[in-house]
């Protein structure tokens, strides 16, 4: 959609700045009670969900610049986390995420997106990856498992493990370990040796017809294999196929989960049983595309009623963060024995972003290292041992920010803590 | 005008490059206008930098280049309402939110010291770790918690906390040529616990009838009461964004909503409530004021409103009680239904015979979060506040005389049809009242010609009906209205103004300028 579908939306900001702060009926204390990585760094207002609204409007109205480089450098130190919509939704009935996404749409189509994302997104139209990174063969990290090519044969179950985890060698122990479950409790699992990227990252990054091109040819293909679920546990992959997709038009004839989701189905239904003791104390870090992000798509097309009042018709049901995947892993967690949970203060739909999201991680790695260290040191505040999660993005920034800060902390995924337990 | 590279360096050279911007993109995000009072143009005047300063040396050296270059600045803190704008080329602005620490909390003396980067969700969130809560700005936690930077500070809480005049204790303040200057008990002995001495005492000539919207200088630091909080030291919550269920709010609370046959009857009610001293919260609360905070959308809010329209009369008030003992709580419980049976108020049992919506609006309204949702969510703007502090019924009788304006308003079809019923609310026990209205309006042209139209009827009630000076009232064109009917006020506002700002450098469009 293009910016100026969103000018009403854009319009009814208040200037509140309730899309800096967690949702205030929360908060427990002085601490943690900002909730947007940007303007807690950056702290100039463009850098906030308002802002960058005006900052909109103000583009629409022409009176800025597509070209401006300041203008890039607000744009794009943004992790596209979600928080602010979530919180300006606590009260109001507006978009805030969308008109950003179009804002970045507009950025990419006036040529003004950061270099630095050049490559990825090269990669991505050329059919490959959009981690550039590791390269380190693309089935290679599932050879000795015996698991199914499903791009071969008909599997019940895709796992689709996701360039993070494909490229990055230190990933791989956590797709050997979803499968080597997955095979425990008899599921009939496939996975690609060449598994086509998600495309997700690059809707972030603004370039929306590159992702929705991805989006349907790589629907054009898994449709056509009749499985009925399709897990991933990458939270990113995870809100492509589940959300994205959706919005797209090109929704898949199955059943999108997370690792955290279908693991813990297994375990309710008793097919997997986590009978070892794990002794951690723990805390679970939602990442942004599998928590508030993932809530479901939700398809409206209408118009907003004339009159004084923000009603619409058809009634709008505006996603607000409530129904993300905010239960499952932590019912799984649970689950272990010997386990000890421990929230931080900002979680679920108001948690602080890991840092890496919105192409922060390839254009302004310090500021996403300095966005994860806040995170790391919310963890450590707990006094929990462990960071658990359910995306590698997540994983991978917050072990740089434990390295560089000399904390003790140790980050899991969530499949790794599953696995000490029932393989 | 821009700034010369002479003036921007100077500027730099205080601050460091990263603190400072006259980049467009940066200065339209600041100009963006607020949804009070929303004009139909977008954006306000630009300001010429937007300087994010860290230190009272900072400011100072900030402020005395500004009269050196003869620019003007503004300060703001949080900076929601339109009077934290620039109204004309020439102005810097110094965004405050870097300054945000508690510096104290007394628990002995029963006060805080803040920057006026700290909202109020973090002051009342550390105050009742200590058993103590702090008076909250309406428009809510979201706001500043310094008492002399937001606006008047009425709100939920006033009835047992009071509101800023009141709270105001010791001040810290950068005068508009760059003095620092720390008046009332810390101008002598270096402690916070009094505005009015032993110290020089200068609260009522920076504060005028309401804060002077920063056009006087900057206020770095400031001291505000504390009052009893009888409740957890944390509120447990259950459910997720935006329905939020508190589970551990302990049986000594209660809260209502009552109806009233008519504004004697909740006069009455409101009086007695107060000379018992057994709220914690009683405010005027109509049925468009409790449709919009409890529903999570308009779709649910219009819903709601009719189902209370067949409800609840025009005079409707919400109280909570809070006990600090089981026999405080039995006592004041008893006292209240009393005051109802005498008053005929009628309980709304929506809120009093479901315990999850209970819970819910009694923490949305402890901690008050959910006015954004109340004045803004049906149209993005609003414009009610014209009410004022004085005698409660005086008040109350004023906003029963405006709510007529606002339905002729609404029987034009200019604003959002909420219905008129006068919203008032007891300030102190009684000792004080303040009344407004739920104005909210799309700003277009014709809306905000009727907007104007409607303040000036406002504005020719409070001073044919002798009314006093509302709330609303700052700027030169306004003072200059009501000065006049009020002892010249607005000229000894004025002396004040230049004698501490001979230049007219602190931005006072929305206080008072040094123009004759």
């Amino acid at each position: 959609m293009g910016l100026e579908e969103f000018r009403d939306d854009m319009t009814t900001c208040c200037r509140c700045s309730a899309c800096k702060f967690v949702p205030l009926e929360t908060l427990k204390g002085y601490d943690h009670v900002n909730i947007c990585p940007s303007i807690s760094r950056f702290d100039y207002r463009a850098f906030s969900g308002g802002g960058r609204l005006g900052i909109g409007v103000a583009l629409l109205d022409k009176q800025l610049d597509y070209s401006s480089p300041k203008l890039r450098e607000i744009i794009y130190n943004c992790q596209m986390c979600g928080a602010c919509d979530v919180s300006c939704k606590y009260a109001m009935d507006m978009e805030v995420l969308e008109p950003m996404n179009a804002i970045r749409s507009e950025m990419v189509k006036h040529g003004n997106a950061p270099p630095a994302l050049d490559k990825m997104i090269t990669s991505l139209k050329n059919g490959g990856p959009m981690l550039l990174e590791g390269n380190a063969g693309q089935g290679e990290w599932a050879s000795k498992l015996g698991v199914k090519d499903y791009t071969k044969q008909s599997v019940q179950v895709i796992y689709h493990a996701g360039c993070r985890t494909r490229h990055d060698k230190t990933r791989w122990a956590v797709a050997q370990q979803t499968v080597k479950l997955m095979q425990k409790a008899n599921i009939d699992v496939g996975i690609a040796m060449d598994e086509p990227c998600c495309g997700g990252r690059a809707y972030q990054m603004g370039y929306q017809t590159e992702a929705a091109d991805k989006a349907r040819s790589n629907m054009e293909s898994i449709n056509k294999l009749g499985a009925k679920t399709l897990v991933t546990g990458c939270a990113e992959c995870y809100f492509a196929f589940k959300v994205l997709y959706d919005k797209f038009g090109v929704k898949g004839d199955f059943e999108v989960l997370h690792t955290s989701e279908f693991f813990n189905r297994l375990v309710q239904q008793g097919k997997l049983k986590p009978t070892k003791k794990v002794n951690l104390t723990v805390t679970y870090h939602d990442p942004c595309h599998l928590g508030r992000q993932g809530e479901p798509y939700i398809h409206w097309k209408g118009q907003r009623v004339p009159g004084q009042l923000i009603i619409f018709d058809p009634p709008k049901e505006f996603r607000r963060g409530t129904k993300g995947v905010y239960e499952p892993p932590r019912e799984l967690l649970q689950s272990i024995p010997g386990l000890k949970l421990v929230e931080m203060d900002r979680h679920k739909e108001f948690a602080w972003c890991c840092g890496s999201g919105g192409g922060v991680i390839e254009t302004n790695p310090e500021y996403a290292l300095w966005t994860a260290t806040e995170r790391i040191n919310e963890a450590a505040s707990t006094k929990a041992e462990a960071v658990v999660t359910g995306c590698p993005g997540c994983e991978s920034l917050f072990e740089t920010a434990i390295r560089k800060n000399n904390k003790n902390l140790k980050v899991y995924d969530i499949v790794e803590i599953l696995a000490m337990a029932t393989l | 005008m821009t700034l010369n590279k002479e003036q921007y360096t100077a500027f730099e050279d205080i601050v460091g490059p990263e603190y400072i911007s006259s980049d467009p993109a940066i200065l339209f995000s600041y100009s963006w206008r607020s949804g009070l009072y929303a004009p139909p143009q977008d954006f306000s005047p630009l300001f010429e930098a937007i300087i994010l300063p860290h230190t009272n040396e900072e400011i100072q050296a900030i402020v005395k280049l500004s009269n050196k270059f003869k620019l003007q600045f503004k300060a703001s803190s949080t900076g929601w309402g339109p009077y934290n704008d620039a109204t004309a080329p020439g102005c810097v602005k110094l965004d405050l939110r870097r300054m945000n620490r508690i510096i104290e909390i007394n628990v002995k003396n029963m006060y805080a010291v803040v920057e006026p980067g700290v909202i109020g969700t973090q002051l009342q969130a550390e105050c009742m770790k200590l058993g103590l809560n702090c008076n909250q700005n309406g428009a809510g936690t979201n706001c500043s918690a310094s008492p002399i930077v937001g606006h008047c500070g009425f709100g939920h809480l006033s009835q047992s906390g009071s509101y800023g005049e009141r709270n105001q204790l010791a001040l810290e303040w950068i005068t508009p040529e760059g003095e620092l200057v720390c008046f009332g008990s810390l101008g002598s002995t270096g402690a916070w616990f009094c505005g009015d001495g032993p110290g020089p005492s200068l609260r009522g000539a920076v504060r005028g009838n309401v804060v002077p919207m920063g056009g006087l200088g900057v206020f770095t630091k400031a001291a505000t009461k504390l009052y009893h909080w009888p409740g957890p030291t944390s509120v447990e919550l259950e459910g997720v964004s935006p329905s939020y269920v508190p589970t551990s709010i302990d049986n000594h609370f209660l809260i209502r909503i009552y109806s009233f046959p008519d504004m004697e009857m909740m006069d009455q009610a409101q009086r007695k409530i107060g000379e018992a001293e057994i709220a914690y919260e009683l405010m005027g609360f109509n049925k468009g004021m409790a449709a919009s905070n409890i529903a999570t959308s308009n779709e649910e809010m219009l819903k709601l409103h009719a189902e209370f329209s067949n409800l609840l009369t025009d005079f409707c008030l919400m109280v909570i009680i809070g006990g600090y003992s089981a026999r405080d709580f039995e006592y004041k419980t008893k006292v209240l239904n009393q005051i109802a049976i005498d008053t005929q108020g009628k309980s709304l049992t929506k809120i009093s015979d479901d315990p999850e919506v209970a819970a819910g609006c009694m923490w949305r309204w402890l901690r008050p979060t959910a006015s954004i949702r109340e004045v803004f969510r049906a149209t993005g703007c609003f414009a009610g506040e014209v009410g004022g502090t004085d005698v409660f019924r005086l008040m109350a009788d004023y906003i029963v005389e405006t709510a007529k304006v606002k339905q002729k308003m609404i029987n034009d079809k200019l604003i959002f049809d909420d219905g008129a019923p006068p919203f008032t609310q007891s300030i102190e026990h009684g000792h004080y009242g303040h009344g407004e209205l739920l104005i909210r309006y799309i700003p277009n042209p014709s809306n905000w010609a009727g907007m104007m139209d409607f303040m000036a009827k406002a504005n020719e009630i409070a001073i044919k009906q002798h009314f006093g000076v509302p709330g609303h009232v700052f700027s030169d064109m306004q003072h200059d209205i009501y000065g006049p009917h009020v002892m010249n006020y607005h000229k000894w506002l004025r002396k004040i103004k230049k004698s501490f700002d001979p230049n007219g450098a602190s931005e006072g469009s929305h206080h008072i300028t040094v123009k004759e």
